[in-house]
């Protein structure tokens, strides 16, 4: 029958994949053992390395830059870029100190909403005035860079009768740090958003084919402007964190987010081209990134080699994870 | 199998027992191919028989594993598209290769300019002479200044025979064999016909193989006609013995009934009116319109390119803006220009070019098929994976996809198979009225079957249906009622009834 024949003809190609890669090993075991060599060689380096107190660090390290990348993915997914996390981080990082003074505790809120209402801003150029968004968050991360500059023009310490507000995230409980739990509560949230939620599929629909999932009446507006305001949200959540663990806000500390965070999702496998990706691999990603950072300076490697032996690391990972079946054309 | 040594004697290049194996799957399976000097061969099959795979062998983007490639006699080993090209061997690509933004002339010679050079430099003014002659030779008019990407497709193709025909001369080739990848899936019927012209013009200096989903125009423009099924020569005939019926037979393995289109189970038509267009105008693209879709009627658009008809679907479609008039469907008005609206009233469109505008191809089938209806699969606020799943395996089986799993890469689907997911995509979504522009376009003819099939089922269960047909024969066979359009006026209503189908002649005349 005819169709028996058509149905063999597309067997036959998966079965020819799957076969393909029978002889190889997956990709995600790729990755790990990727992990686990680079953890034992860092643990030869130094016993310490994989101490308690360490893999807590690292991990609240992986957490802080977590927050901003999964953001990021959003915005990468939806077939965009956000490069004004780096400003946008600086920027909260500042004014939630500043404004714990007159508010306390409802600096945490007022920190995250105006995160996202920078993300809402970003998307709507992005929409409405159709600037593209690499662009546009280009743009608007100097602005914020300069914005944290003019609330404060040098790093602002917290007065220590405040400390308390801050505490909440830097306390402790069954001695993980609070910066882990919030950081697992904040993945969830992005995790139930992108899978369980139309919104959230709407993302990667738009990702893959834009004028496809125009054509079939979604939003496209209102659906990139959620991806950037997650985004939004995400550096404001890492904002908030550094400058509670620092007891206090820097102009300056957003800088590094910005490629960190495109770094974290795009060694754990999405690809820049949108319309692929997920929440489990950008943790794989900053987990990664933040382990190779603490395990360089905990083995004492110079200073003047780190960054590039963390861009060899991106690109050797990035040849591991990368799914080239779904992005025939690498550009 | 009339392929022996006595029809690679005289022949140019000659395929010898090309066996070519995927893990899990012979996509050939020594397949013999012999290509005469001054000949058009017309290689025929189904998607998935082979036709890809044995074109990419020839150019050089993949290798046999057995079998062999001779040229004028003599073993030749093409590693990659170069080596093709410096034997002789080019390709048209369906959707063109060339670089849009660069012009004609720079098209022409890319990557081969240095017969331009002087003292490293291109003269632009020369090359500019050898394009028009180039073109001249082959009777093409084409400013050779203007960027690819503003020449339209016929131009494009004729432009890369060009291209073909000057780099076989450039190296020494003096009967060059040019391989063109379904040609006229993007040609309006007067290109076709200057295409064809070209061909029995080039010919006298070269040989053609010519691959076609429309068999008729296979068997009108070829020499010698090749039928590929199932990676293995099925036979071979000469073009003037060949029959479509025959043909067609060959390539699926078993006879279609007279009723190819399925017309004995063509309902009445007519019922309650579903859409009403009310003096529907759009300045530059159609005049006032108005006309009626009733329940369980397909009503096909007619016209040549540039008679307003595509504008007309996507105003409904809400793609375009309207200038005045009214869309009405089950009575309610619809608002213009806004494709969510239109969905949500119940108007669904399958457009043209699947890949680009209807498919998320990386995504899998289940994400396809359910994106219009994701309301529906929640569980609460959620999606729900179990719902999600059950609603893609119902529609999976319900419009017969053949996939290995619903969580299979659409990428990987067949033409067929992709563009049963998209109508079942909307189906799904409890869909009132379906617009579909060309829905068999590149679609083998078996999966061409079944989705007539599948539209004579939409129909009887009350859905409404616009259609654009590749082939008149399609849109007057699925018809209930036809409206022919010629530049951006409807001219007359046709009425198709099962029993009393108008000839093609007939609506023709009233198209040109």
């Amino acid at each position: 029958m005819v169709t028996g024949k058509q149905g063999d003809a597309v067997n036959g190609q998966e079965t020819r994949k799957r076969q393909a890669r029978k002889g190889q090993i997956p990709p995600v075991y790729l990755t790990i053992g990727l992990l686990v060599i680079v953890t034992l060689l860092f643990f030869l380096g130094n016993r310490n390395f994989l101490s308690l107190y360490n893999i807590n660090t690292i991990l609240s390290f992986s957490a802080i830059l977590l927050m901003v990348a999964l953001g990021q993915m959003c915005t990468i997914v939806v077939g965009g870029i956000d490069l004004s996390v780096g400003g946008l981080v600086s920027f909260i990082s500042v004014i939630f100190i500043l404004l714990i003074k007159p508010m306390g505790y409802l600096a945490y809120p007022v920190s995250l909403l105006a995160g996202v209402l920078i993300g809402w801003i970003n998307g709507n150029i992005l929409t409405r005035i159709k600037i593209p968004s690499f662009i546009v968050t280009l743009a608007t991360g100097g602005i914020l860079t300069s914005l944290a500059y003019i609330a404060s023009p040098r790093p602002v310490n917290l007065s220590p009768s405040l400390y308390s507000v801050v505490d909440l995230l830097n306390g402790t409980l069954f001695t993980v740090s609070n910066v882990l739990y919030i950081g697992v509560a904040v993945l969830l949230l992005f995790y139930v958003i992108l899978r369980f939620t139309r919104t959230g599929r709407n993302i990667f629909y738009l990702g893959s084919n834009i004028k496809m999932s125009w054509m079939s009446g979604i939003d496209i507006v209102k659906t990139r402007n959620i991806a950037f305001m997650l985004s939004g949200l995400g550096a404001a959540m890492t904002g908030i964190m550094i400058s509670s663990i620092r007891y206090g806000g820097d102009p300056l500390v957003g800088n590094a987010y910005v490629l960190n965070s495109i770094a974290a999702v795009v060694v754990g496998g999405t690809a820049l081209t949108g319309g692929t990706g997920g929440v489990i691999n950008t943790v794989f990603g900053a987990v990664f990134m933040s382990l190779l950072d603490n395990g360089m300076n905990v083995v004492g490697i110079d200073q003047y080699f780190q960054q590039a032996i963390l861009g060899a690391m991106v690109i050797i990972s990035v040849t591991l994870t990368f799914d080239r079946e779904k992005t025939p054309i690498v550009k | 199998m009339s392929v022996g040594n006595g029809a690679s004697r005289d022949s140019i290049l000659a395929l010898r027992g090309i066996t070519k194996t995927f893990p899990g799957v012979v996509a050939l399976d020594g397949v013999e191919l012999a290509i005469r000097r001054n000949e058009v061969v017309g290689l025929v099959g189904e998607n998935g028989a082979g036709k890809s795979v044995l074109m990419k062998i020839m150019i050089g983007l993949m290798q046999p594993d057995e079998g062999s490639i001779m040229l004028g006699g003599e073993p030749i080993t093409l590693r990659n598209p170069l080596d093709a090209i410096r034997n002789g061997i080019g390709m048209v690509f369906q959707d063109g290769s060339m670089v849009p933004n660069m012009s004609v002339t720079e098209n022409l010679f890319l990557c081969h300019e240095n017969g331009f050079s002087n003292l490293g430099v291109f003269s632009l003014r020369s090359m500019r002479e050898s394009a028009r002659a180039l073109l001249a030779e082959l009777h093409l008019h084409i400013d050779v200044n203007l960027p690819v990407a503003e020449i339209g497709p016929a131009a494009r193709q004729m432009v890369e025979i060009a291209r073909l025909l000057w780099l076989s001369r450039l190296y020494g080739r003096d009967n060059p064999v040019l391989i063109l990848d379904e040609p006229t899936t993007v040609l309006a019927d007067k290109e076709r016909e200057t295409l064809f012209a070209i061909l029995r013009d080039i010919k006298k200096r070269a040989s053609v193989v010519f691959i076609s989903h429309r068999i008729q125009e296979v068997i009108e423009n070829s020499d010698r006609i090749c039928v590929l099924k199932d990676g293995k020569n099925v036979t071979e005939m000469d073009a003037s013995d060949a029959r479509l019926v025959r043909i067609e037979q060959l390539m699926v393995g078993h006879s279609f009934s007279a009723d190819r289109f399925h017309q004995d189970d063509q309902g009445a038509g007519g019922g309650k009116e579903i859409l009403r267009v009310e003096n529907l105008d759009r300045a530059g693209s159609f005049e006032p319109i108005s006309f009626t879709v009733g329940e369980g009627e397909i009503v096909s658009l007619i016209g040549l390119v540039g008679s307003g008809k595509e504008e007309v679907c996507k105003c409904i479609a809400g793609l375009e803006k309207a200038d005045t008039g009214s869309i009405f469907l089950d009575g309610r008005r619809l608002p213009m220009g806004s494709p969510s609206s239109a969905v949500r009233a119940g108007v669904g469109h399958i457009p043209i070019d699947r890949r680009s505008e209807g498919l998320a191809l990386m995504m899998s089938v289940a994400e396809n098929v359910n994106l219009l209806v994701l309301n529906r699969l929640k569980a609460g606020v959620l999606l729900s994976p179990a719902r999600e799943r059950k609603n893609a395996q119902h529609w999976v089986a319900e419009c017969q996809i053949k996939t290995p799993s619903i969580s299979t890469m659409c990428a990987n689907l067949s033409g067929g198979n992709q563009q049963k997911t998209v109508i079942s995509k909307w189906l799904s979504s409890q869909v009132r009225l379906l617009i579909l522009d060309h829905p068999t376009r590149g679609v083998d003819v078996g999966a061409k079957d079944e989705i007539y099939k599948l539209m004579r089922r939409l129909a009887k269960e009350g859905i409404g249906m616009i259609i654009m047909c590749d082939t008149l024969e399609e849109d007057i066979g699925l018809s209930n009622r036809m409206l022919v359009m010629k530049d951006g006026r409807l001219m007359k209503e046709v009425d198709s009834s099962p029993r009393s189908k108008p000839s093609p002649q007939s609506i023709i005349s009233l198209i040109v």
